[in-house]
């Protein structure tokens, strides 16, 4: 009754080319809008050619009045984007699609300096110089050009003018002034652009705010002010797709962005605005398409509408509620895997008061995506993690509220949870989260971080006299409803009376733990990030375990291992996705329940998973091959592929849903590992008999023998192989005698489908009784029966698997860059064939069972040959062929290529399904010539698997690595000299190269 | 939030930590909103994490501090539960008597807080929604506000539902014999309630009190109770937010606040 998702070991570390990607708020160019297969639109990502990208040093100066500084940075171009960040970092930096870009110019300077003039859409100039060496900067160029005319190919440079439509500051602009407009014209490659005017006012989006109005008083707020402010920001740095972020951009946002800008100025911000660019209508049609569809996730949905933000007028109202529930449905949709999550119809809620639904649905799924990732996924790893990089935080900033904490067992997320999920807006009075919200999109996550240290520090006091949960919380509450009130309200000072406790928080936050930095966060993340995925691991397992609603005759340790075996299998053998979730209507599709009972999702696995989980726990279910080289001894392991494997699949696929579930597999298990001897008789003779009339078949007869065969492939000597003659001979003795009209000669061995049998194949012919009598004549069998059978299913406890990431820093990544399983496997080839040169390379199969490692006579062999078997033809065909192998295995002397061998047999074990009779016999010659070789002294062999567990925590120094790299760079704010400035502002009066 | 009804007097009452589990949308919020708290307001916000309230009953000569935390339902949160349950003297776990599903999980809760939480929890079990399949005509609502009407959308907020008044016992999935014989079996309190109607809510809290080893409780705490200043220290809202416990028979003028 559970789910089992290892969908958090699939994590890697983002590259630092991905890295770089997030902090421009570059959409991940294939993936991010792909719409889940099947339910989404089928809308292709654009056909980018081969991205180009590359970085080149640059001083950034602002071709206008007023902006005379200049920035040193890198300048990036990352297809179809131009970005730019000075060294700092933070103080200056944009990302800019290149579709903006009206004109490119090289300026005509002081010699030896390589500058280009960009001219946006709105008219703005950059000016970028150049300052790396002349062919880089030519190659810088000659990409640009090419990413260019891609981009005008493509039409998106056609598509800006109406994108920018909808944008409220466009609206905000043009009423006050027709500056932009006038600088457009001379830097345009589109002509139709003349007719823009008066229409423009009614089509930006915006939010429900617009109609229900926004929370807060306007004049409190000073929103005419801060338009006033942003207007004139907007004019000169560009806008929406062309903003240009200066230090000024980060203050203003500090201070509150103005309601009616805000929401357009949260998708600039975080970047969510390329997406909507470069997605036009997608959200219309993944509506579209998947109208009226009902799952798990919209019904969630559903219950929490009335519950989001219920006390703002818009969601008192019809409007607002469907609002909101197209945005988070159509978010479920294209992101089946994370669905809906309590917390983001808060989120949704409130940016919808800002935002139209088309964005709000974009900066949804930058948020779930890139802002707070892992946040709402069915884990919630990303919270879990947070929480944890939070206290390790308050650990290191906050020493003795943390002491204090753990000395009256306080747990820091039963407060701090709710204020990460929801971004404080669960927790804040709307107008004072939304400010922090500003901060968030503008500045990054870690403002979240620092927001509540703040908060812990400003409280510093009282939370010292806090003895428990409870208190901690209502000292949080009472806290954050006095948030509005003055922060020094007995002071003498007008404007220190002034001063809120909001913006005394938001100071403490800024000043005090400016410390706090992305790069930290990033690392902290990296530091717990298995230790977390460890714990939410072992809490599915343990829940696991207690949702069996049997663990049959198993100790929970043991129903441990077995769901250790499953995880593994999962891990590498990934189920397909339908099957992960067989959900009700699957159910339903199968028609084995009449009543509609709903029932939980439940992971279920496949068959091709199920090989591999078999092969953890059988010891048949694998080929393992111990292989000496003079080197290494090691043992290979294969997943065995045969019928017989098959056929338990669906034996134990007692709901015939074709996919097992953890419950299936421990009632599985446990029907043949707790066994005795006639029990496994038994069970061994039901999983043959495929319409359980309690009569095997001939074919199933068949059938079982080649399964014997299967298990004992590996057996050193031929008392099996022997057995398992006896096996059929006695059994179609057995089975003749039984018949009431036997005619002919039962044995059909060679003649196979070409002349009918007395009997037919598919008949009734033997029933379980006669089995077991044959079964138990054979000292052999009999053993495997008793005991073997039982005792091949091994429960033993799994090498931990190595977690997907931790090791970073330098060494950990040279040594993760060298120890992939490839170079593992070619070491492995390596060391193979050195080995076969000096002739010590050997191979061994190790054996399913191992008991009867002694010969029996070969007498015993010829004990076959009982009158009911007198094809001699056959008999000499297959010695002479085991002849033959023996010889050529021989031949190859001291090298013991036991490979061909293996081939040979492997190639005929699992095509032997459709014809049986002939086959086992060849098979059997083929392991009777592979076990005459001199038995290997195996039992010592060992794994030798865990070589790369080493190396493993190392991340430790790299934070003072990045610590001091982060002071260098503080030290050098704008990077530039005076001479360099003096050449920055030539430049922005020079002209054109003709 | 509902008035934290924080003591007055530290040392006399006895502080009682109460989780909330259940399966999403059974009603939790709604139970503990009708035992706290009369002034309902529709829709209160979602519960992200959990939601902490406060509550003071009288019983007998004691008087009992509930510190009730209640925890999201949605399936995801579910790793985060540890967290409010870990020290809790007392647990509810809520059902929905017209989903069978939710009895399921509620199940599951119950094992999972045998094998994990406090050894000595007190845990009732409480099947939520019953004036769903009650026939209409007894379902005599409690001195209902309007206020309470808006309740309803929450704690009946299955989809489907309409109570029709023709048949309403058709809605049942849980028959109360199968609950009553489960909770029996596994040693836990047992009551059917219905948030919207108030029946029988008040008896889980009073019943809860009755069985909780309170001198253990005491004699645990007393070590920090002594301290100035514990836990939300506000006086004044003190008295009128308690409710008695005392001989409360009728469940139905439960809340005296």
């Amino acid at each position: 009754m559970s789910t089992i998702s290892t969908a958090l070991r699939n994590f890697k570390e983002p590259t630092k080319e991905q890295l770089t990607q997030i902090f421009f708020s570059v959409p991940n160019t294939p993936s991010t809008p792909t719409p889940a297969a099947g339910n989404g639109t089928d809308k292709t990502p654009p056909p980018s050619q081969e991205i180009e990208k590359m970085d080149i040093n640059a001083v950034l100066s602002l071709g206008v009045q007023g902006e005379e500084d200049s920035y040193a940075g890198k300048l990036y171009i990352m297809a179809p984007y131009l970005a730019f960040a000075s060294l700092d970092r933070k103080s200056v930096r944009f990302t800019i699609p290149l579709s903006t870009i009206r004109r490119v110019e090289r300026l005509n300077a002081r010699a030896g300096i390589y500058a280009l003039s960009l001219s946006t859409w709105h008219g703005a100039k950059i000016i970028v110089q150049l300052t790396s060496l002349r062919p880089t900067a030519d190659l810088f160029c000659s990409l640009l050009r090419d990413a260019l005319k891609v981009e005008l190919q493509r039409g998106q440079m056609r598509a800006v003018k109406g994108f920018v439509k909808t944008c409220y500051s466009e609206a905000l602009i043009s009423t006050t002034s027709t500056v932009a407009d006038n600088e457009r014209e001379d830097g345009s490659l589109i002509s139709e652009e003349k007719e823009d005017a008066a229409p423009r006012e009614s089509t930006y989006h915006g939010g429900l705010g617009l109609k229900f109005k926004f929370p807060g008083d306007p004049k409190k707020l000073r929103e005419a002010s801060k338009i006033k402010l942003w207007t004139q920001y907007l004019r000169v740095h560009g806008r929406n797709l062309t903003l240009l972020r200066y230090p000024q951009c980060t203050r203003l946002v500090q201070v509150g962005l103005p309601n009616r800008l805000r929401g357009e100025m949260w998708e600039t911000l975080s970047g969510s605005v390329f997406l909507r660019f470069s997605n036009p209508g997608f959200y219309e049609e993944l509506l579209e398409k998947n109208k009226g569809r009902s799952t798990t996730s919209t019904e969630d949905i559903e219950k929490d509408l009335h519950r989001s933000l219920p006390e703002y007028a818009g969601y008192q109202s019809e409007e607002g509620i469907s609002a909101l529930r197209r945005v988070l449905q159509a978010y479920s949709f294209m992101n089946p895997e994370l669905g809906y999550c309590q917390a983001m119809n808060i989120l949704a809620a409130a940016i919808l008061i800002y935002m139209s639904e088309e964005q709000a649905f974009w900066l949804l799924e930058v948020l779930c995506d890139r802002l707070l990732p892992g946040y709402y996924a069915p884990s919630m790893h990303g919270t879990l993690l947070d929480q944890r990089v939070f206290e390790a935080l308050v650990q290191r900033c906050l020493p003795i509220i943390h002491d204090h904490f753990q000395e009256v067992d306080v747990q820091l997320s039963v407060a701090s949870l709710p204020w990460f999920l929801s971004l404080y807006i669960n927790s804040m009075p709307m107008i004072f989260a939304f400010r922090i919200v500003d901060c968030f999109f503008c500045m990054g996550p870690k403002v979240l971080f620092q927001v509540g240290l703040a908060i812990l520090k400003i409280n510093g006091e009282k939370l010292l006299q806090i003895q428990d949960d409870g208190g901690f919380l209502n000292l949080m509450r009472d806290y954050f409803a006095s948030l509005g009130d003055s922060a020094h309200p007995n002071s003498p000072d007008p404007r220190a009376r002034a001063i809120t406790r909001f913006q005394e928080l938001l100071l403490v936050s800024f000043r005090e733990f400016s410390i706090i930095t992305d790069e930290m966060i990033q690392s902290e993340r990296r530091r717990f990030r298995s230790e977390i995925i460890h714990s939410i691991e072992s809490f599915s397992k343990r829940s696991a375990i207690r949702n069996l609603k049997t663990l049959g005759r198993f100790s929970k340790e043991q129903a441990g291992l077995i769901y250790d075996a499953l995880y593994k299998a999962m891990c590498i053998v990934p189920p397909p996705p339908e099957l992960q979730l067989l959900t009700a209507p699957a159910l339903v599709a199968t028609g084995d329940v009449g009543t509609m009972t709903e029932e939980k999702p439940e992971t279920r696995i496949g068959l091709k998973t199920f090989q591999f989980f078999l092969s953890e726990i059988a010891t048949w279910a694998r080929d393992e091959r111990i292989v000496s080289n003079g080197f290494q001894r090691r043992v290979d392991r294969e997943i065995a592929e045969h019928e017989f494997i098959d056929r338990l699949f669906f034996f134990w696929d007692t709901s015939c849903r074709g996919a097992l579930s953890f419950q299936d597999l421990i009632s599985g298990l446990d029907g043949v590992i707790f066994n005795d001897l006639m029990e496994n008789i038994e069970w061994f003779f039901n999983l043959h008999d495929k319409n359980k009339d309690g009569f095997l078949t001939k074919d199933e007869v068949l059938t079982l023998s080649e399964t014997f065969l299967f298990i004992f492939r590996y057996e050193v000597g031929d008392a099996y192989l022997g057995a398992v003659s006896r096996f059929m001979t006695n059994a179609f003795e057995y089975g003749d005698a039984l018949q009431p009209e036997t005619g002919e000669a039962p044995i059909i061995n060679e003649q196979g489908g070409e002349t009918p049998p007395a009997v037919p194949t598919n008949q009734p012919y033997l029933n379980l009784a006669t089995f077991r009598m044959v079964v138990l004549a054979d000292e052999v069998l009999e053993s495997f029966f008793e005991t073997d059978l039982s005792a091949s299913f091994r429960l033993e406890p799994l090498p931990e698997m190595e977690l997907p990431v931790s090791s970073s820093g330098l060494l950990g990544d040279i040594w993760s860059t060298i120890a992939t399983d490839n170079n593992k496997k070619m070491f492995n080839m390596f060391t193979d064939e050195i080995g076969k040169t000096i002739g010590k390379h050997q191979v061994v199969h190790r054996p399913s069972i191992g008991r009867y490692t002694k010969l029996e006579e070969p007498k015993l062999r010829e004990s076959l040959l009982t009158p009911s078997m007198r094809h001699s033809a056959s008999k000499s065909s297959l010695s002479a062929e085991s002849t033959q192998t023996i010889a050529t295995s021989t031949s190859t002397s001291s090298t013991l290529s036991v490979d061909v061998n293996v081939g040979a047999g492997k190639g005929s074990l699992p095509s032997s399904n459709s014809s049986y009779t002939p086959h086992p016999m060849l098979q059997a010659a083929n392991i009777a010539s592979f076990m005459e070789r001199t038995p290997f002294a195996i039992d010592d062999a060992k794994d030798d698997e865990d070589e790369s567990d080493e190396d493993l925590e190392d991340g430790e120094n790299d934070d003072q690595v990045m610590d001091e790299v982060d002071a260098f760079l503080e030290a050098h704010d704008s990077g530039l000299t005076d001479a360099d400035k003096e050449v920055a502002k030539d430049l922005l009066h020079a002209e054109p190269v003709k | 939030m509902a008035d934290s009804a924080a003591s007055g007097s530290v040392d006399k009452s006895v502080q009682v930590k109460l989780v909330l589990l259940g399966e999403a949308a059974v009603g939790k919020s709604s139970v503990v909103l009708r035992f706290v708290s009369n002034e309902f307001q529709a829709n209160k916000e979602p519960t992200i994490g959990a939601a902490f309230l406060t509550q003071k009953c009288r019983l007998e000569d004691r008087v009992l501090r509930y510190e009730i935390w209640d925890t999201a339902g949605q399936e995801r949160f579910h790793s985060l539960a540890p967290m409010y349950y870990r020290n809790a003297q007392a647990a509810v776990v809520v059902y929905d008597v017209t989903k069978a599903t939710s009895l399921e999980k509620a199940k599951s809760w119950v094992k999972e807080l045998q094998r994990q939480a406090n050894p000595n929890i007190v845990i009732a079990l409480a099947g939520n929604k019953v004036d769903l399949v009650q026939a209409s005509a007894s379902s005599p609502s409690v001195p209902a506000s309007s206020e309470s009407e808006d309740e309803a959308d929450d704690a009946t907020a299955t989809p489907g539902e309409t109570p029709s008044s023709s048949e309403p016992e058709s809605l049942r999935q849980v028959p109360r014999e199968e609950a009553q014989a489960y909770a029996t079996e596994a040693g836990l309190l047992f009551f059917e309630t219905s948030a919207k109607t108030g029946e029988g809510i008040v008896d889980i809290f009073t019943e809860i009190a009755k069985k909780i080893p309170i001198e253990h409780i005491l004699a645990a705490t007393r070590g920090a109770a002594g301290r100035p200043g514990a836990s939300g220290s506000r006086p004044g809202a003190a008295a009128e937010g308690s409710v008695n416990l005392d001989g409360n028979t009728k469940p139905k003028d439960a809340c005296n606040c």
